[in-house]
């Protein structure tokens, strides 16, 4: 092989596609920055950074878990009702026990085996995901109501509320969990054996199983750690807002697949990165911050979260068809 | 698509039992247990609330039987009975009121119908767009407040009657006979079959599978705005909430009655049984004092299992 | 091509139907990328008669019959409507010179009725606008059946039928469309004899009637018993058009093979057989093949062979662990087996499968990724991926089987099918494979690299490996196997010993006589 095709082949290709969509997205992110600083007083303080930061760690926490079932092809439309649930059965056992490491673990463990249950409806059961993950959706909203009947449980103690509310070097502790996360996240997705696979199944769910890929018991991984992650950011929540209620996270779920969408994560799998969705789940952020700051109505926000996902969906449409 | 793996006549046999089955037992369980569920009155309540949900159940088993999912349907009917209820107090005029709910479900039925077969984005993941789109329209309109003070006449809709049937059974009657003579005696529905069943026989014929598809969407978000004037004329309100989640007791009902999710196999009797059934379980349940929230599980494992048993259908 | 053009045209046997034909090709030509799928073909058909179209797999059958009903367009050559001149560019211009096409696949609607589908499409408005006319579809649907001879009730919804009555429902469905001109792929394929029979007496009583039948058939007895004449086509060109009554059946098979080689590749030296690698009893499965015995030792490349559908790449994967079998066991290496493709990639199995771009290669990852996913486990024994590495065994893999990509992160969908197919080897080197199946390994790729493919087979087996070699191309495993089986109709028709392998001997165990 002589160099001069690889010279040429290189000036043409790099930098690459998806290096290029990141740029993009990262653009998107300055020019409403810009924007929003143009435009409020407000947005560029120290303060509303740091709440923008808080709640990004938030979104990113949901997102990053569900960006890995979406990189195999599949949606988990249970996350808004897993964190209701997981924050809620959490929010009883610390004030049961007033151990907030037991909640962590409750928190987390409900999280997870909700999402093992999904993994098990989509590979056992053969049920497609976004069906019976909507039917989880369902199921464990109704569980939640029925187990807080209308009640509201509040006051944890201040060190678990630190998870939420609290301060390192200035900065929200959320923060930390979200790079924390991120780097877990990436070194799995980049650097294992399994997040190699994880991409394979979605790229090709054939091929893989043909190449000895263990399809469905990735998947079910898959799930549970999407499951694990949403009672992650339940106790983030909790321990923010410092009370727990039947419809904590309603309204979570439509955003959390928006910063995945967003993030460059095709619905269609096998393309996308948990680092992208960290953009994915900023831009999110600044715009409903940005809603905020400039008194619009809240009711906006699943409209313009509906439209972010049909526009990201269609882009990412459309860059498919013009590379095939 | 020619290795039809079902031996004969396992479908229809092994359904019929199956969905008329579950609404004997729940009739049986409920007459049991509950001694105001065997009543004229308790009966006909069981079907006047029914009504609305099969408005919704009967387009979207045909949105179903093309492999497709209609997620808006429940924050669409609520946003067309806001408009509905919106105009009518604004302008005096019922029939007003009827065409802003209609011009609601069309708008959104033709949006859902182009992102889905012109931009080949998938159902599941369009309608969820558009159910944010239109629950944020719904907030926007009521500022998240109810809209009262709607003339009587809408009221009556509801609970009025022709002959002793009460009016909204006489209206899903005539819109299950609409919808049972589009499905088997028109070329629309001869489409909605090739749609899930074989697309590239549609193609070879000559179809347009893009209009038929679009089509298929449209029609469910007019009966949305059907629905939404039954609701509205049963709560004599508009409610920013008041018909979301109402899908998913749709497919419920759907999964129920027996429509494959994945061969392009519809059974509109069985959708009919299907909602009867939801409407049962939510009644009997209420009456034996069991939570809404403890229903929507039921229904939610209810899905599930329904699914579950359609999937084993189809590996024989 | 010269052997082939001193029988071609048979000019006194053509002479003698007379009168201008009802259609005409005259030298089609149409190229896909790396295959030429017609070569200058002429073509006409008579009314009533059956002009039958043989060839093995892949001689253009299918290209010229998606030519004809307008599914393809021809880069060059014309076409002749009771000796007029026409343009057939799609389906719809087919249909206009009543042509009507069965297609092996299906193109039914499992949920709706025989009539419906029959008529789909083309309903019969009823007297509401958009409604059907229930009745006169079924009624109209009933004679057409019945015209075939096909009782049966038009109101039976397609999905409790067999395979064998959709098969009637298909070509009812053809036949009324008031076809002129009636193409038929294979329409026995899925038949039983009484059917064949039946389907047998309609043809003859749609020729009486004059519509002129093009039937492709790859069974022989069909062939004479129906046949008025006898189109033979090779490697994209059309050898020779012979009456029955002029030609036996061996003649016929000595036509359709001697296909020239096209391989630049010589094997000098075949290895002495080892040990047993593979070893399959008695073993049948759901999808259609059943009592399946063969071994495969090591340092062999064995040839598993037959008409397309006949089975072969069933066996394969079931071998593979990718489909459940019913009965009979799979050794490898002396250990049973066949649990999952996990099992089989982990104990040393590879299969390179049939169509590399749905089955063998994630299309939008890159070169590195696709070759080492099969060898992770090996390559990362820890579970820890490093790219660096990862890339260093990709790079070792790329050099070695020479792949022509710029960089190992290039997305393996821009490559060529040569390039891409020597991806998905490459995958199962880097995974250490022992014995591999190659089903179809030089299907869509140039001269070339099938070359550059057959000496990589060589030195799989010079270092000990076994190999099963599935291809519908006879040359290639007379060229390349040590032995090779034949399959029919789901089963091993016949063992045939290196002495034995020859194209004719292939053909004749393959076909249904």
């Amino acid at each position: 092989m002589s160099s001069t095709p690889n010279i040429a082949a290189r000036s043409r290709f790099a930098p690459s596609r998806d290096a290029m969509q990141a740029l993009y997205r990262l653009l998107a992110v300055a020019l409403l920055c810009i924007a929003l600083t143009a435009l409020s007083d407000v947005f560029f303080t120290t303060n509303n950074i740091l709440n923008v930061l808080r709640q990004t760690a938030l979104l990113f926490l949901m997102a990053s878990g569900l960006t890995l079932v979406i990189l195999t092809a599949g949606l988990d439309l249970s996350v808004g009702a897993n964190i209701a649930l997981s924050a809620c059965l959490a929010a009883s056992v610390i004030k049961a026990t007033g151990s907030p490491l037991l909640g962590i673990a409750t928190g987390i463990g409900c999280g997870a085996a909700i999402g093992f249950a999904n993994g098990i409806l989509v590979t056992a059961l053969r049920i497609p995901s976004f069906i019976a993950t909507y039917g989880m959706m369902w199921m464990l909203t109704g569980i939640t109501y029925y187990y807080m009947a209308g009640d509201t449980i509040h006051g944890f103690p201040p060190e678990f509320r630190q998870l939420g509310s609290g301060y390192l070097l200035g900065v929200p502790m959320p923060v930390y969990v979200m790079v924390l996360f991120l780097l877990i996240g990436w070194f799995f997705a980049q650097r294992t054996i399994w997040g190699q696979q994880i991409y394979a199944i979605g790229a090709n769910p054939v091929a893989a199983r043909l190449s000895g890929v263990p399809v469905e018991r990735r998947l079910v991984l898959v799930y549970a750690v999407s499951g694990a992650m949403a009672g992650l950011a339940s106790l983030i929540i909790l321990a923010r807002i410092n009370s727990a209620q039947g419809d904590i996270g309603e309204e979570l779920t439509l955003p959390a697949i928006a910063a995945v969408l967003v993030g460059g994560t095709s619905l269609f799998g096998g393309s996308g990165s948990v680092a992208g969705t960290l953009i994915g789940a900023l831009f999110l952020t600044l715009v409903l911050n940005g809603m905020n700051l400039l008194q619009i109505h809240s009711s906006w926000q699943p409209l313009v979260t509906g439209v972010i996902i049909l526009l990201a969906v269609w882009i990412d449409n459309r860059t498919r068809r013009s590379d095939a | 698509m020619s290795a039809h793996k079902l031996t004969p006549a396992s479908m229809s046999l092994a359904r019929v039992p199956g969905v008329a089955i579950v609404l004997a037992i729940l009739c049986a369980t409920f007459g049991v247990m509950s001694p105001g569920f065997v009543t004229p009155a308790n009966i006909s309540n069981i079907l006047s609330q029914s009504t609305i949900l099969l408005l919704l159940a009967l387009p979207m088993t045909l949105i179903i039987m093309t492999e497709g999912l209609d997620l808006s349907m429940g924050a669409v009917l609520t946003l067309a009975s806001i408009a509905l209820a919106i105009t009518v107090v604004a302008t005096g005029s019922a029939t007003l009121g009827f065409l802003a709910a209609l011009t609601v479900g069309f708008c959104f039925g033709l949006g859902n119908g182009v992102l889905i077969a012109a931009l080949d984005i998938p159902p599941f993941i369009t309608t969820l767009g558009t159910l944010g789109i239109a629950q944020g329209l719904s907030l926007l309109a009521t500022d998240g407040q109810s809209v009262v003070g709607l003339p009587r006449s809408i009221e009556v809709i509801y609970s009025g009657s022709a002959a002793g049937i009460p009016l909204p059974v006489v209206i899903a009657a005539l819109a299950y006979a609409l919808t049972y003579a589009l499905l088997y005696h028109t070329r629309f529905g001869t489409y909605v079959f090739a749609l899930g069943g074989n697309r590239e026989a549609l193609k070879l014929a000559g179809i347009s599978v893009r209009g038929m598809l679009i089509r298929v969407y449209v029609f469910g978000g007019l009966m949305a705005g059907f629905a939404a004037l039954l609701m509205t004329a049963r709560l004599n309100s508009a409610h920013p909430t008041a018909g979301i989640g109402m899908e998913f007791d749709a497919i419920a009902a759907i999964a129920v009655g027996g429509t494959s999710f994945e061969r392009g196999n519809g059974w509109l009797f069985g959708t009919l049984l299907g909602v009867i059934a939801v409407g049962v379980l939510r009644n009997g349940l209420n009456l034996l004092a069991v939570p809404s929230s403890a229903q929507v599980t039921c229904i939610g494992a209810i899905v599930i299992i329904a699914l579950f048993i359609d999937g084993l259908r189809g590996d024989r | 091509m010269a052997s082939g053009s001193v029988v071609s045209e048979a000019p006194n046997g053509a002479a003698r139907i007379a009168g201008v034909p009802l259609f005409e090709l005259r030298g089609i030509s149409k190229a896909f990328p790396g295959v030429k799928a017609l070569d200058d073909v002429s073509f006409d058909i008579r009314s009533g008669e059956v002009h039958m179209l043989v060839g093995e797999n892949g001689a253009g059958k299918s290209t010229l019959m998606k030519v004809l009903c307008g599914a393809y367009r021809a880069d060059s050559g014309s076409f002749f409507y009771n000796g007029e001149p026409v343009t057939i560019d799609d389906p719809a211009a087919a249909r206009q010179f009543g042509i009507a096409v069965i297609f092996q696949e299906f193109t039914l609607v499992p949920y709706l009725d025989i009539a419906q589908n029959i008529f789909l499409g083309r309903e019969i408005p009823g007297r509401l606008p958009g409604f059907i006319d229930q009745r006169r579809i079924h009624s109209e649907a009933k004679r057409v059946l019945d015209l075939i001879g096909f009782d049966i009730d038009p109101h039976l919804p397609l999905h409790r039928l067999g395979v064998a009555q959709q098969q009637m429902v298909e070509i009812a469905k053809a036949l009324s469309q008031d076809a002129r001109i009636l193409v038929m792929d294979e329409p026995t394929a899925a038949l039983s004899d009484r059917e064949t029979e039946r389907l047998f007496a309609m043809i003859k009583r749609l020729k009486d009637s004059g519509v002129a039948i093009v039937y492709i058939s790859h069974r022989l007895g069909e062939v004479f018993a129906l046949g008025d004449r006898i189109t033979v086509l090779r490697d994209g060109r059309k050898i020779a058009s012979v009456l029955p009554a002029e030609t036996t059946p061996d003649q016929l098979v000595t036509l359709m093979v001697g296909r020239p080689v096209d391989t630049t590749y010589t094997r000098a030296s075949r290895p002495v057989p080892g040990k047993v690698a593979l070893e399959v009893t008695n073993l049948s499965g759901p999808s259609g093949f059943s009592d399946i015995n063969l071994t495969v030792r090591a340092g062999e490349i064995v040839g598993l062979c037959g008409l397309v559908g006949s089975g072969r790449s069933e066996v394969a994967r079931a071998i593979f662990g990718a489909d459940r079998i019913t009965a009979g066991e799979i050794r490898l290496f002396g250990e049973p087996i066949g649990a999952s493709p996990e099992e089989s990639v982990r104990r040393g199995m590879a299969l390179i499968p049939e169509n590399r771009k749905t089955q063998g290669l994630a299309l939008n990852r890159s070169v590195s990724d696709n070759i080492i996913l099969a060898g992770l486990r090996k390559l990362f024994p820890s579970g820890l991926y490093v790219p660096r590495r990862a890339i260093k065994a990709a790079r070792a893999i790329i050099d070695k089987l020479r792949i022509a990509t710029p960089t190992p992160r290039r997305a393996v969908a821009t490559l060529s099918g040569g390039n891409q197919q020597k991806v998905v080897i490459g995958k199962w080197l880097n995974a250490d494979a022992r014995f591999f199946i190659f089903d179809e390994p030089t299907r869509g790729i140039d001269v070339g690299a099938k070359a550059e493919i057959f000496r990589l087979l060589d030195h799989l087996v010079h270092d000990g490996a076994a190999v099963l070699m599935i291809s519908s191309e006879q040359i290639e495993i007379v060229h390349i196997c040590d032995r090779a089986y034949v399959m029919r109709g789901g089963h091993i028709a016949g063992e045939l010993a290196h002495h034995e392998l020859t194209e004719a001997n292939i053909v004749r165990l393959g076909i249904h006589q």
